[in-house]
């Protein structure tokens, strides 16, 4: 059974620490400029969202991909880029709908998360627990449990 | 090599518009590390004495150290080091948020600011682009809005801006530079400094990477701090409070010991702090969401917002507690909503909190002793309590302007403002060395008298404060220090082997602060401390030296040194380590610690044995500085007669464990 990432951003307080442990797990340098993912933030109203791929069923990325770099680890689940064929024509950049892969300046070819070989590190240093690795089909279950608590919370305080 | 350095440093000169960037000098990687370490170096080599604060030949620094922009929490802040136009001695003010890290992404480890520009400029930096953009449109503007103009004329949501609002435009001279829109570099009034310059701000973009010397030792030290910061770790309580609460959890501890300042620090006490302004109110009436700094691993700061009221819809992050009882205790307020809305005004128009509300409070207090009367106050009954918090929010909205005389003497912090009115009123004008006292009182808590007292930019908090006496921290002094002097330091009232404990503490920041990790986890909770800072430093540089104990303290002790015979270059001596007379003569008058006063001395005597200082003059001794590689500081300082050839007074306590 595939896992996949669920982002909670009630609870990201945009510290960017994902994004660290993601450059150093991938390319032993800290740099959130070859994170897979990213925070985005709106400092002035302190909202923070991790932007992260969803790894998709139909796979855009894949499908436009002319050199058929990007392919489906079975094991893990993601959608992962061979460096090899990957040809550097930023198709995949244009159609994600999520912007979920970054150019690489160095390789000249696409990045993009591959749930670090089953073992997401985003989710492992997390100090909020806001990115969890969850079995795709207790998904629907965990996120109605996060909006029943929200719902719940709100009641609380109505009465 | 420059594992953990962005291993540049870039130099600007306003008035002839040229950028130098060179390699980070290898001396100044290995002797002086990073932050305000590397700072003092510069400050010391370019800045001699006749150079006075507001003139163009002040250099300003902004610095990072070799933790900044790793995993390693809390890593994400910087340093601004100068001369302080509040004080006139040796300037630091850091500040968290994101524009440290974006420095050392864009290939920075220091930018050296010198000159005066000829008209109103920014600074901005995009990796190796590097130019003066007019400014005169943002001149007038406050930070918010200075903020947003420079993001969306840049058009890049993502660059990190670090400016200045009226304040520091104006030469408020507490003025601070804010960064990331809320984050201050606060206290020494820096923000003056570059309005002096003409410099609006610095926006940067970044998108290099920080290597490691040792990977594989960084990540069993990455998993043993994340450990750390968990519950798990033996700080658990103290981090999840923070996470909950903020740094105003702090708010309820202080009053339980009765060093909470209240009514301008004559007592440090305020009675039913806990149900008023304390941390379970201040949550539910103002909590909004959470606003992380970079790479931290405690996640304390927020914002916060006014629901009710005729402040209703105020949002700013924080207020910190320094804030909290900037605005609240300290008038003998307990109107959160006017405290929100004064934290507002602070961080827009970029004052430091603690100065500003310490030197509003010196004038409530003079008006009350009849000092200042309503022919001084533009009309205004200065009185304490929610009453007289309208005049205060009035005040903030005139200082950053210097709109009135009133004001505009205000806006000159409290040491001035005394000596200017005269008639006594240095009695009421609680600072230190002229900055302004934080949040905290020496009568509860003796070792932090003594921090006050000897604090290289005056009575701060962040420089060599101990909060293992302070809160209690029994457990963790038993694993620092020796046996027979854990029940005498874990004793706040006691000022005996305080001096040697300020001392140590001194060090373990000044390595913080030079490495550059978040106060948070040094100081409170104590996480970290000395031999955990030999390891990351070692690990991330690659200089090994660090892991030898004796090696590291040479280190921290050099950058002591070397800010002290900074500011004993411009006539520092033993007369200004010495404490207002508020905490030495005026017993506690109320509270747990009531009846309590400082007795300096006793502490003093072990500091200076400690640094081996001279008792008569305050000054360095030769071999001292000699021993810790600071051979031409001791030349000058012995042209100038400031220096002690033998150290002849008594040999220090050790009571560091081996």
């Amino acid at each position: 059974m595939s896992k996949i990432l669920v982002v909670d951003i009630e609870k990201c307080s945009g510290c960017r620490i994902c994004e660290l442990a993601c450059s150093w797990y991938h390319e032993e340098e800290f740099n959130p400029a070859k994170a897979r993912l990213s925070i985005v933030s709106w400092k002035k109203a302190a909202i923070h969202y991790p932007m992260i791929c969803e790894q998709c069923e139909k796979a855009p990325c894949a499908e436009v991909c002319p050199t058929d770099a990007i392919y489906k680890d079975e094991e893990s689940g993601s959608w992962k880029v061979d460096e090899a064929k990957c040809i550097g024509c930023k198709f995949c950049i244009q159609v994600c709908p999520l912007g979920a892969i970054s150019f690489f300046e160095e390789k000249r070819g696409a990045i993009k998360c591959d749930l670090c070989d089953g073992d997401p590190q985003c989710v492992k240093f997390c100090p909020m627990e806001a990115i969890e690795f969850v079995e795709e089909d207790k998904v629907g279950l965990k996120k109605k449990r996060i909006s029943a608590e929200k719902l719940f919370a709100t009641m609380q305080e109505v009465k | 090599m420059n594992d953990g350095y962005a291993g540049r440093y870039l130099r600007v000169d306003l008035p002839r518009e040229k950028f130098t960037v060179l390699p980070t000098p290898e001396e100044w990687k290995r002797k002086y590390l990073g932050g305000v370490g590397m700072g003092a170096r510069i400050m010391w080599d370019e800045v001699p004495p006749e150079v006075k604060p507001l003139s163009p030949q002040n250099r300003i620094i902004f610095a990072t150290g070799p933790v900044n922009g790793t995993l390693f929490p809390p890593s994400g802040r910087y340093e601004v080091i100068s001369r302080s136009p509040l004080t006139g001695w040796w300037a630091h003010a850091s500040a968290g948020g994101f524009f440290g890290p974006e420095m050392k992404y864009a290939g920075y480890d220091l930018i050296i600011i010198q000159g005066k520009a000829k008209k109103p400029v920014y600074l901005h930096i995009d990796n190796d682009l590097i130019e003066l953009k007019d400014a005169k449109h943002l001149w007038g503007k406050n930070v918010i809005e200075t903020t947003d103009q420079i993001i969306k004329e840049l058009k890049d949501p993502d660059v990190k801006v670090a400016c200045i609002g009226q304040a520091g435009e104006n030469l408020v001279k507490y003025a601070c530079i804010m960064s990331d829109y809320f984050r201050a570099a606060g206290r020494t009034g820096l923000g003056a400094v570059l309005g002096s310059k003409n410099l609006k701000a610095i926006a940067i973009r970044g998108t290099k990477g920080i290597k490691i010397a040792n990977k594989e030792k960084f990540n069993k030290l990455l998993e043993d701090a994340f450990k750390r910061h968990s519950p798990e770790g033996r700080y658990w309580e103290y981090i999840e409070s923070f996470r909950k609460y903020g740094t105003f959890s702090l708010t309820d501890w202080e009053n339980a010991i009765g060093r909470l300042p209240t009514k301008n620090h004559w007592t440090g006490y305020f009675e039913n702090a806990e149900e008023t302004i304390g941390m379970e109110p201040m949550k539910k009436r103002h909590y909004k969401r959470h606003a992380s700094c970079f790479g931290c691993g405690i996640q304390c700061k927020y914002s916060s917002i006014v629901k009710e009221g005729k402040y209703a819809g105020t949002e700013s992050e924080g207020p910190e507690y320094e804030t909290v009882e900037g605005f609240t205790s300290n008038f003998l307020s307990t109107d959160t909503n006017a405290l929100i809305r004064a934290n507002y005004l602070c961080n827009i128009y970029g004052m430091d909190t603690i100065s500003v509300s310490h030197s509003i409070s010196w004038a409530y207090e003079c008006y009350e002793h009849g000092l200042l009367t309503k022919d001084d106050t533009d009309g205004r009954e200065l009185i304490w309590g929610e009453d007289g918090m309208d005049h205060v929010i009035e005040l903030l909205e005139e200082i950053p302007f210097r709109k009135t005389k009133f004001a505009s003497l205000l806006a000159e912090g409290s040491q001035e403002a005394a000596r200017r009115t005269g008639k006594g009123s240095e009695a009421y004008a609680i600072h230190v060395n002229g900055l302004e006292a934080s949040g905290q009182d020496g009568r509860p808590h003796k070792s932090l008298g003594l921090t006050y007292a000897i604090n290289v930019r005056g009575a701060d908090h962040l420089t060599s404060l101990s909060s293992l006496d302070e809160l209690g921290y029994k457990e963790e002094i038993r694993r620092r220090y020796k046996k027979e002097t854990v029940d005498i330091l874990a004793e706040r009232w006691d000022e005996k082997l305080k001096g040697y404990l300020v001392a140590d503490m001194e060090e373990l920041y000044a390595l913080c602060d030079s490495a550059l990790l978040c106060k948070y986890g040094v100081m409170w909770p104590p996480i970290y401390y000395h031999q955990d800072f030999g390891k990351i430093i070692s690990t991330i540089t690659g200089f090994t030296e660090y892991e030898n104990p004796k090696e590291l303290n040479k280190l921290a002790k050099r950058i002591c040194h070397l800010r002290r015979c900074f500011n004993v270059r411009l006539g520092w001596s033993k007369k200004n380590d010495a404490l207002h007379p508020r905490f030495t003569e005026e017993p506690m008058p109320t509270g747990p610690a009531k009846g309590q006063v400082v007795h300096l001395e006793p502490m003093l005597r072990e500091y200076y044995q400690a640094r081996k200082y001279d008792w008569k003059t305050g000054y360095p001794t030769k071999k001292e500085l000699e021993e810790v590689g600071l051979e031409d500081v001791a030349k000058e300082l012995k042209k100038r007669k400031k220096l002690i050839p033998v150290y002849r007074g008594k040999k220090a306590f050790q009571i560091r464990k081996k």
